[in-house]
């Protein structure tokens, strides 16, 4: 049976139209190219 | 091949992988796809437009929003984002239903941590309507349902959500829940109905068929439905195309006496127009008779008033013949020049006649010869009807009363009140008219 508490949980709110802005800011952009670029400065 | 050109083509592969999935409403896997192609390559506009849309397309409006706005920022220009985003814009009742649903899709989770499942379910409901690609409401929904154990509901809402996204673990998880619980529910197997059935009558017990009473019973509702298929056949004939055709009727015969009344009137004007058109005719060719008879007259009365003049001026006729000439000829047809010679003849010859045969005349009466004075005198009326003060009218009268012709005598005395009127022939006129015929000795000269 399906526990109605836990299936609860993986509801997240959906974004709201007023929050895009802040959605945008905090849009994760970091690529490969940009963790391979650190990682070359690291090493140097 | 640089590192840098690898990750490229990963993004690539991914981003191919994600519209393959993208197609076939593998949305979950969709967004896999593309969000590791976005690792690979943050720059990846179609991978990140296409992200876009996969969210739009099971109503995250916000999170595809959010997408676009990116991917503009990436590249301004000949970006779809720009196509996607003004579309958006240009429709702004959608995006306000899509803006109130998802509020109130959050507004419903919270109920349910609060136990509020029942307004959760009414709030949801609403929400689908408005919304009608939000996976969220309809999962959520579905677990209400499931939790409350309406699992016909329950089924019927998963079917939606399975539409907008066939591989949503949360959608997959509640249908294989669903599965489950009919599999657990216990099935009742119909008990066997009996194939005999037996009686006792007496010492003996009888052993009859069952199904014969149920055979005849399928034949007896055979026959009822047959009867009621006819009764209802026949209502729907009577109360339906019955007067479906007497109306149709109806209306041709309505539409034959339109025709036919139209047709009498434009025939009646026609047969009016035709009147019209004989009267003219009729008028015209009276109007040419009495040209034709005025120029008859005019000529006549010419010819005549030349051969009077020729008669005068040879001396060879006498004047009664002369005069009875004249007074054929009709004055008012001749011109002004023939006018003049028909007054100066007329004077010249009128009196001497006039005098003759008024002695004439009263030597006739005075013998009690009434036709001849009546003839005398006529002739003199006609050429001058005022004649001695209308005493010639009075002969004329007179001579018609003594003879007999009191109708004729009684015209000629209202003759001569209207000519003479005041004079002493019309005092002696109206005497007539009393019925006492004047005498006339003292009218003599």
């Amino acid at each position: 049976m399906l526990n109605y508490e836990e299936e609860l949980k993986k509801f997240k709110p959906s974004l709201e139209v007023a929050d895009i802005e802040e959605a945008v800011r905090e849009e994760e952009l970091t690529d490969l190219r940009d963790i391979l670029e650190e990682m070359l400065r690291h090493t140097t | 091949m640089e590192l840098t050109t690898k990750f490229l083509y990963q993004s690539n592969y991914w981003y191919n992988d994600g519209l393959q999935r993208a197609t076939v409403r593998d949305m979950t896997g969709a967004v896999a796809s593309l969000r590791r192609s976005l690792k690979y390559n943050r720059d990846n506009i179609m991978a990140r437009n296409l992200l876009g849309l996969v969210y739009y397309g099971y109503g995250e409006v916000g999170s595809a929003l959010t997408q676009w706005i990116i991917s503009k920022n990436l590249k301004p220009a000949e970006n779809a984002a720009n196509y996607y985003i003004k579309m958006i814009q240009e429709s702004p009742n959608e995006l306000d239903n899509c803006r109130q649903a998802i509020h109130k899709y959050n507004q419903c989770l919270t109920y349910c941590r609060q136990n509020g499942e029942d307004l959760a379910v009414i709030q949801l409901k609403k929400v689908i309507a408005a919304h009608p690609a939000f996976l969220r409401a309809y999962q959520l929904l579905a677990l209400l349902y499931l939790q409350d154990e309406q699992y016909t509901n329950a089924r019927q809402v998963l079917r939606k959500a399975h539409r907008l996204d066939n591989t949503n673990p949360i959608t997959l998880g509640y249908m294989f829940e669903m599965n489950q619980v009919r599999k657990k529910s216990p099935v009742k197997l119909k008990e066997p109905k009996p194939q005999t059935v037996s009686y006792n009558v007496g010492n003996e017990t009888i052993i009859q068929p069952a199904n014969a009473d149920s055979k005849e019973k399928a034949r007896i509702f055979t026959l009822l439905n047959l009867v009621i298929g006819i009764v209802i056949g026949v209502a729907v004939i009577w109360f339906l195309v019955i007067p479906a055709i007497s109306q149709s009727k109806a209306f041709e015969t309505n539409e034959d006496i339109i025709t036919y009344t139209d047709e009498i009137t434009a025939q009646g004007a026609e047969i009016s127009a035709l009147k019209q058109e004989l009267e003219n005719y009729r008028s015209a060719s009276d109007q040419t008779e009495d040209a034709q008879d005025t120029a008859k007259s005019t000529q006549s009365s010419y010819e005549l008033l030349l051969d009077v003049q020729e008669q005068y001026n040879s001396n060879s006729v006498s004047n009664a013949d002369m005069a009875d000439s004249l007074k054929q000829i009709n004055g008012d047809s001749l011109g002004e020049k023939g006018q003049a010679a028909y007054n100066s003849l007329t004077e010249a010859i009128y009196p001497t006649v006039l005098k003759k045969n008024y002695t004439n005349g009263k030597s006739s009466y005075e013998a009690a010869d009434y036709q001849t004075a009546i003839t005398y005198f006529t002739g003199i009326t006609e050429m001058q009807a005022d004649y001695e003060d209308g005493t010639a009218l009075l002969y004329l009268a007179n001579s018609y009363a003594l003879s007999g012709d009191t109708d004729k005598a009684g015209e000629v005395y209202a003759q001569i009140l209207q000519l003479v009127p005041g004079t002493d022939a019309a005092t002696k006129a109206q005497q007539g008219i009393d019925g006492n015929t004047p005498e006339i000795g003292n009218t003599e000269e």
